[in-house]
Order: C-alpha cells, then structure tokens, then sequence
C-alpha cells in the first residue's frame, strides 16, 4: 500500500533552525550598525539551474518589461560543462523527456528553440499505447475537425542536457545574469531590520565560501528535495511508488516502422508499471521502464545482450514470462528469443527490434508523486520539481515545469509593470491560482492511471479477472494524451 | 460661472461610528433586489445645506475633515495586511496604472517628452498602495505622496523602508495640499522639504479621497494647480447612487460587515456628472475627460466595466491644457 510520506526536510536549512535565526536576529538588531557592509540585492534569486530555472531566467531576461531585474542563479554543478555539452551525432545522453508542442512554443518565444542542438531532437507524430494484460490499445480516432493533419507533431523528444545546454546558450546571449554556479547553498535565511531598511522578510541565501545575496523573490528550481521549499516551511505530500524508472540509449534495427518522416512513440501497460520506448534521431530510441525496484537491479545488473532481450520482451511476451525471466540472473537471450518463437505478435504493432544498448546509459531512478501544499510565501515562489513530482508514465513531469515558468514569468512582468512588488505574496497570488489546480489534476491523472493499469490496486483487476475489455479503462488516458498532442493542455475525466 | 462641487451636511443619522478604508464594493449586489431599509432622503442631496469648509480656515485645510482623519489612524496597523480590510485598494492598484497610461494615450500632447521620466504627487496617499508602486515603475522620476494622517503616514514609512528600490524615489510628507506650497518657476524661501513641492507634476492622483473631503471644489481646484500643462489629474471615487448607497452602505457594511459599519459617508460621495461638470466650468485649464467604471466581482477581483461609472466606483482623469 502508498504510504503518505512527508518531505524529506533538508539537514542543513529547517524551519526551526529558521525559527531560531529570527530570534537571534531580534536579539542582533540592537547591533546592526551602518557600517554593516551594502547587502547584495537581487530582483530574483533562482536556486537551481535545472529546466525549470533557466528556462525561468530566459524568459525573464527576454522580455522587455523585466529585463532590467537584477537576477542571480544559484547552481551546485558546473554549468560550463552543461553549456559545453557535446556528444558525437550516435550517441544520445540517457535522460530524455518529451516536450510538448505548448512547451516547445514558449521556449521558442523566448528565443531558446533555435538553440538546441535541433538535429538531436526527434519530433513524434503517432503513438501505440496498449495493455499488457489484455492487448486492448488505444486507437487515436481524432474526432471531426481536431483531428492533426498527418504528420502532426505529437511532442519532441530532447535530450535534457540539449535543453539546459541551449538555455545557457540563449541566457549567455542576453548576458545580465549572476551566475553562481559549482557553489552550494549554505543557508537560507532573513535579513535584519535598521532604522533606514527593514529587510526582516527579504530571504539571505548564503553560498559557500560567505557570499550573500538578498532577494526580493526567491525562486526555488531546485528539484525535489529543494532547500528553498524546505526554508519557506512548505511542506510537500505524497507518496512514493515503490517504482524505479529504468532509463536507457537503445540502438534498433531501422528508423522505424514509418520512417523517418513517422515516429512512433510505444507504450505498453504492464502489471509492474508502463514501458516506454520513445524515438531519437535515426536508428535510436530511449527507454522508460517503470518496474520494481527488484526488478530494477536486475535489469542493471544484465549483460547488454540479456537487457537488450529483455527490452524485446517487455514490448512483445506475456507479462507471467516477463516476470519469470526477472528471476533469472541471466541468459535472457536465449530464453526470449525461444519465447518469441512461440508467442504470436503483429510486428507491425510493437516497436522494431532493438539490436542494442549504448554503453554506460543503464540507470534508474525513484519514482514518487508529491505535491508542494502551496507554490509561493512572502517572497518565495516554487517551480518545477520543486513545486510537484510526477509519474513519468504521461511524459509531463518537465513540461509541468515549463508551465509553471511561462506563468510565473508572465506574472512578475504583470507585477512589474503596474509597480508591484513582484515578491510579495499578493503580486504572486495569479501565478498560484493559475497553476496549482491544473498540476493538481495532471498529478492526480498520471497517480490514477499508474494504480488502475498496475496489479495489486485499482479497479482494472477485477474487470481483467471478468474479461472485459481494458479499452474502456484506456480511454481516460488516450483522451489525456491526445488533448496534450491536440494543445489542449489539461482535461481529462 | 464656476460650478462647486458641494457636500450636503449630514442632516440624518449616520449607521455607524466605527470607520474604515474605502473599500467601496460594487457587486452583484447592484442586481440583489431592493434594499431593506431607505436611503438617506433624496433631499438631503438636493438640499446642499452649507458646506463644512465655511468652519475652516480655507487657507489652512479648506478640505480636511478631523473625523475622517481619526478614522483613517485607526486604520492604519492593517494597511498593508493583504487579507485585512484594505484588500480591496490593493486589488484595484494595477488598473490605476492602466488608466492612467489610458489617459496619456487618449492624447495627442503630454507634459513629458518620449523617454522622459515622470513626476507623480499622490495626494491622500494613505498606507501607499499607489504611491509605492508608482515609485517602482522604471518610468518614474519620482513620487511625492502627502497625508494629513500622521499614524498612517507612519505605517507609509515604515513600509516603504521594506523596499530598498524606493528609498530614492519616493517621498512622504505629512501634509495636506493647502500646506505644500503652489508651484512657482523658481524656488521660494519657505520651501524647506524638496525642490519637487515647487515644480509641477505630470500625474496628481487622488484616489479614494475626494470623498472624505469637505470641500471638493476648492480641493481639486488646489490640486490642480499642481499639473503640468499637458500632465494628468486622475482621481478615483464612487458615484452616489440608489446603487452604491445600497451595495457600500447596506451591503458592505450592515449585511456581509466586509467593511466595519461608518466606512462610507453616502452623501459626500460624487457623481461622474458631477466632476464632469465641475471641470467643464473650467474650460481654460481642462480638456475633455477620461472615465473608466469598475466593478468589483467576488472572487475576481475589479472588472472594467462600460457604463458603471454612473452606479458605482469609477476612475476621471483630466488633462491640464494650460
Ligand atoms: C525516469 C524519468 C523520466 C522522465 N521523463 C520525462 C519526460 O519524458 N517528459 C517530461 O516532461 N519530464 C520527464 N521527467 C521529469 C523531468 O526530468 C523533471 O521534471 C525535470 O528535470 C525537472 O526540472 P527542474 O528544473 O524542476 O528540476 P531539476 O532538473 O531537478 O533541477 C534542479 C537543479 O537544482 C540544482 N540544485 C538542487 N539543490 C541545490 C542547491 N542546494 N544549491 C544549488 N543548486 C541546487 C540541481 O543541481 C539541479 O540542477 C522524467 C523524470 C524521470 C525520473
Ligand atoms: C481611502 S484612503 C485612500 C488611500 C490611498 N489613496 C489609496 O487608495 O490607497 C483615503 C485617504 O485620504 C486621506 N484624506 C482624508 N482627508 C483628506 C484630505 N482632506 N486631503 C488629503 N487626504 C485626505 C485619509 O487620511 C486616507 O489616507
């Protein structure tokens, strides 16, 4: 069973610890001097040079009416290695996600789409999604009218470095950031009150090494386990699947069954959680296995013959063979491929078959769902990861995150333009109202559908056991897909 | 002849005793039915009895009110509490500035060159909801805001030094605008604040003030001084109405109590007719004017709405021609 789990506070900056500064801070307004050296300030402080925030500080910098905020990002890795990212045109780094059409269009908006490596992005215009259980699939019967012309562009498969690398690359070009990047956040805390200044409720955020930078907005883009939310005392619930996420670069055997000009996107709904395997420029694909965290090891620990078998597999056996070859410790190969022999299968209708696996792009990664109580405080406003984790099954999880940012952004230039001050609670209130309920819903989507297609919980069990057709069950999720291919945004149910 | 604008004396009761910020609130309580209880009688308005200003000395305060100052300072702790009872001033900020920027474009001439930045006077500025977010627009030269109530003028300060932005642009000064002295070409020896109170402004606002002042005529005939040629007085108020009366006075105060009961004096409120006339007797100083009504709808905040400024809240604006 899902258990509720709190948020993971982070050692280094709790609330109480919070609590506690502001009492000393009392204490030391007393000898707060004017000689205290100039506090630092920014219009906006980013924690976290992840998708999220460079896409925020893109957006910021690219419009006119908020260009002339002074900004920071705070980033604990080397972005120059981000913003030199190469690899050769075979090789395709493990971590994909699928940007959706909406996603695609802001980032163009503020001029960072031209800087992505374009011919490492794959654009896909089909999907075959199925249950592994019954064989049932979606058809994508476009109703009159919505239907996309052939060849319309379903989302486009991007390497995450190739969009944070091309988010550098665009922000490098506006110039007017301070980047303090391979710098880790000591501390998070509050400013001190004088007789000309009160800065009792602007956030500190204290770098290693001493530095200090006082915000009017502390953005946190800072993942997950984000310190900044964990400093606004915001607490995140949820729960955690007990699923890992097994990602992977596959070689296949052509371009696909449409070619170049048709990708296809694969997903099938196994009991242990979806497959994915979703196109990449040429002869490539990138997996996303959601499956036990036994599983897991397993899959990590194969040989690339005995994993590339099982990723025949998993798209092609029957879920009672796939979970006998996960008790094997190896020899996949074999087995698989005698199991094929006897197992009838459209070829057409499965993914072409992986020939195999680039070195080294094995991985996996904990699934969990959690959902911040709320995006913003005095001051503070949270996006992306920071704000929700979500399932991958639907591929949204980033996208999310650019959403947040295309509202954020378009709420501070509101703030600034009608004199606002753009860290208070009141001028971030839109950004939240506007968010919050369609990430709620995504999140609860994306929840539903991981229980209802996976044994063990959900309604799918007993109409499976009564031999009904899981098209019905299906169709929630093909009407979420085909609404976000149709950039629709959020309706489902 | 010049028209006057005239408040009637409040020749019957008043509801209430207790005050707060004018958080006139035009609902659908407009469509609500008929009130309960009567209006004030419409006499009362025709009437026109004699102005307050008559007790003053004109040349000191030929507008303030003492009671509607000692219930502004009580006011004061919760001015900025964006969920207090001045949430609705905070709300309807962003569209001071759409006005006004719908006002400057409304004409060919301006008292600013492209590129120029502005100098703005907020006069009644209270907490500084307007007067702190004029301060921050990258257009702004500068904001002068005055007040006569020394508490919320406190409050003012004290918030704004939560801003480090607005320590060079924006000013405080607890006066009324008979104190500052009139704008002269060169300086005089009395102005001992800042040279700004001897230059024009491009924009004088008066945001939910005018009805809390005795005397409007010679109150806004004051301020206007104050334009520049080509500059803008906006001023922002409600209109006195079956309408308003019903939705601020029984509405707002007797049956959601979304404002304390005594927050609204009915019979100073003025009529867009009013002001329009007002400043039609003036032709030589003023253009045509520029109004813009607003409704407050629950849960979504003020809305632009065409044609209720004749029933409810409602910004004016008015170029200075000369
Ligand atoms: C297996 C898997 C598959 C996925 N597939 C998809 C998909 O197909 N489509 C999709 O849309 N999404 C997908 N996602 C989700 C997607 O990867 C995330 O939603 C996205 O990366 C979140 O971006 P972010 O910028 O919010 O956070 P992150 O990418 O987590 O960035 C946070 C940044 O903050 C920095 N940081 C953290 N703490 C500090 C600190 N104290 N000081 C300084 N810096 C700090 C980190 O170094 C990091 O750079 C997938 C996720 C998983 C696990
Ligand atoms: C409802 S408040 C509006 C405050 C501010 N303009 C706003 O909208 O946020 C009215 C203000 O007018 C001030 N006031 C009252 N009489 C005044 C007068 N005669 N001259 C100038 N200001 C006055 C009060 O002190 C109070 O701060």
């Amino acid at each position: 069973m899902d258990a509720v789990v709190r948020a993971r506070t982070a050692a280094y900056i709790c609330r109480s610890c919070t609590r506690r500064f502001q009492l000393q801070r009392r204490q030391q307004r007393t000898f707060a001097s004017a000689s205290a050296a100039k506090p630092d300030i920014y219009d906006v402080v980013c924690v976290g040079g992840g998708p999220a925030g460079l896409s925020l500080l893109t957006a910021l910098r690219s419009s006119p009416v908020t260009s002339h905020l002074r900004i920071a990002l705070v980033e604990a890795q080397d972005l120059a290695k981000i913003r030199s990212w190469k690899l050769p045109p075979d090789r395709f780094s493990n971590r994909c996600s699928s940007l959706t059409p909406s996603s695609a269009q802001f980032l163009d908006t503020i001029g960072a789409w031209d800087h992505l490596k374009r011919e490492r992005v794959q654009a896909y215009h089909e999907m075959q999604v199925w249950d592994g259980v019954t064989d049932a699939r979606i058809e994508f019967d476009w109703a009159p009218g919505t239907a996309p012309s052939a060849g319309t562009t379903i989302a486009y498969m991007t390497e995450n470095l190739n969009l944070t690398s091309g988010l550098l690359s665009r922000l490098e070009e506006l110039g007017g950031v301070s980047v303090f990047d391979s710098a880790r956040v000591e501390r998070i805390s509050f400013g001190e009150e004088t007789e000309e200044l009160d800065l009792s409720e602007w956030p500190v955020v204290q770098l290693a090494g001493g530095k200090q930078l006082y915000a009017r907005l502390l953005v946190g883009a800072d993942g997950a386990n984000s310190p900044v939310r964990s400093f606004a005392g915001i607490e995140a619930k949820g729960w955690d699947y007990d699923r890992h996420g097994v990602v992977a670069t596959l070689e296949l055997e052509g371009e696909g069954w449409g070619g170049d000009q048709m990708k296809i996107a694969y997903q099938r709904f196994l009991p242990t959680g979806p497959v994915a395997m979703l196109p990449m420029p040429g002869n490539y694909s990138t997996l996303v296995w959601s499956t036990t965290p036994e599983n897991a090891s397993l899959l990590k620990s194969l040989s690339a013959k005995d994993f590339t078998a099982m990723v025949n597999a998993a798209f092609r056996l029957s879920p009672t063979d796939l979970q006998f070859m996960h008790t094997q410790e190896s020899g996949q190969a074999e087995e698989v491929s005698w199991r094929l022999e006897q197992t009838p299968f459209s070829r057409q209708a499965v993914p072409q078959t992986v020939t195999g696996v680039q070195e080294g792009t094995i991985a996996s990664f904990p699934l969990k769902m959690r959902h911040a109580d709320t995006y913003i405080g005095e001051r503070v406003a949270l996006v992306g990861d920071a704000a929700h984790t979500i399932h991958p099954l639907a591929g949204q999880g980033l996208n999310q995150g650019q959403g947040d940012v295309q509202s954020l952004a378009k709420t501070i230039e509101y703030a600034v333009s009608h004199g606002q001050d753009l860290g208070s609670r009141m001028s971030l209130e839109p950004y939240l109202s506007e968010r919050y309920a369609a990430n709620h819903v995504l999140l609860g989507v994306c929840d539903k559908l991981h229980k209802v297609y996976s044994v063990g919980s959900g309604p799918l069990v007993p109409l499976r056991s009564l031999g009904l057709n899981a098209v019905n069950a299906l169709g929630p999720l093909k009407s979420f897909l085909m609404n976000q291919a149709a950039g629709n945004g959020i309706k489902v149910f | 002849m010049r028209s006057s604008l005239r408040h009637t004396r409040r020749v019957v009761a008043r509801y209430g005793h207790a005050r707060t910020p004018c958080s006139h609130l035009q609902s659908r309580a407009a469509a609500a039915g008929q009130p309960a209880t009567q209006p004030p009688p419409a006499q009362t308005i025709t009437a026109r009895i004699q102005t307050r200003s008559l007790s003053i000395s004109p040349s000191r305060s030929s507008s303030v009110n003492p009671e509607e100052i000692s219930h502004f300072n009580a006011l004061a702790s919760s001015w900025w509490d964006p969920l207090g009872p001045s949430r609705v001033l905070h709300q309807m900020n962003p569209l001071r500035h759409d006005f006004i920027r719908q006002c400057q474009n409304s004409s060919a001439t301006s008292s600013f060159a492209p590129g120029q930045k502005l100098r703005y006077l907020d006069v009644g500025c209270g907490g500084g909801i307007f007067a702190e977010s004029a301060a921050r627009l990258p257009t702004t030269e500068s904001v002068t805001a005055i007040d006569p109530s020394t508490e919320i003028l406190a409050v003012a300060r004290r918030h704004a030094a939560r801003d480090p932005a607005l320590s060079t642009t924006l000013t405080y000064l607890n006066k009324t605008i008979d104190d500052l002295p009139l704008p002269t070409t060169s300086a005089t020896q009395e102005d001992t604040t800042t040279t700004t109170t001897t230059t024009r402004f491009d924009v004088v606002s008066l945001f939910e003030v005018i009805e809390h002042v005795d005397n409007p005529s010679a109150f806004l005939d004051r301020c206007g001084q104050f334009v520049k040629p080509g500059g803008w007085l906006i001023l922002s108020t409600i209109a006195r109405t079956w309408t308003s009366w019903f939705t601020t006075n029984l509405v707002a105060e007797d049956i959601i109590g979304m404002v304390p009961k005594g927050t609204h004096d009915w019979n100073k409120y003025i009529n867009e007719h009013e002001l329009r006339e007002f400043f039609r007797g003036r032709p030589e100083w003023w253009g045509a004017p520029q109004v813009f009504g607003v409704v407050y709808v629950p849960g979504l905040g003020w809305k632009e709405v065409k044609g209720s400024e004749k029933v409810g809240n409602y910004f004016f604006g008015v170029q200075r021609i000369q």
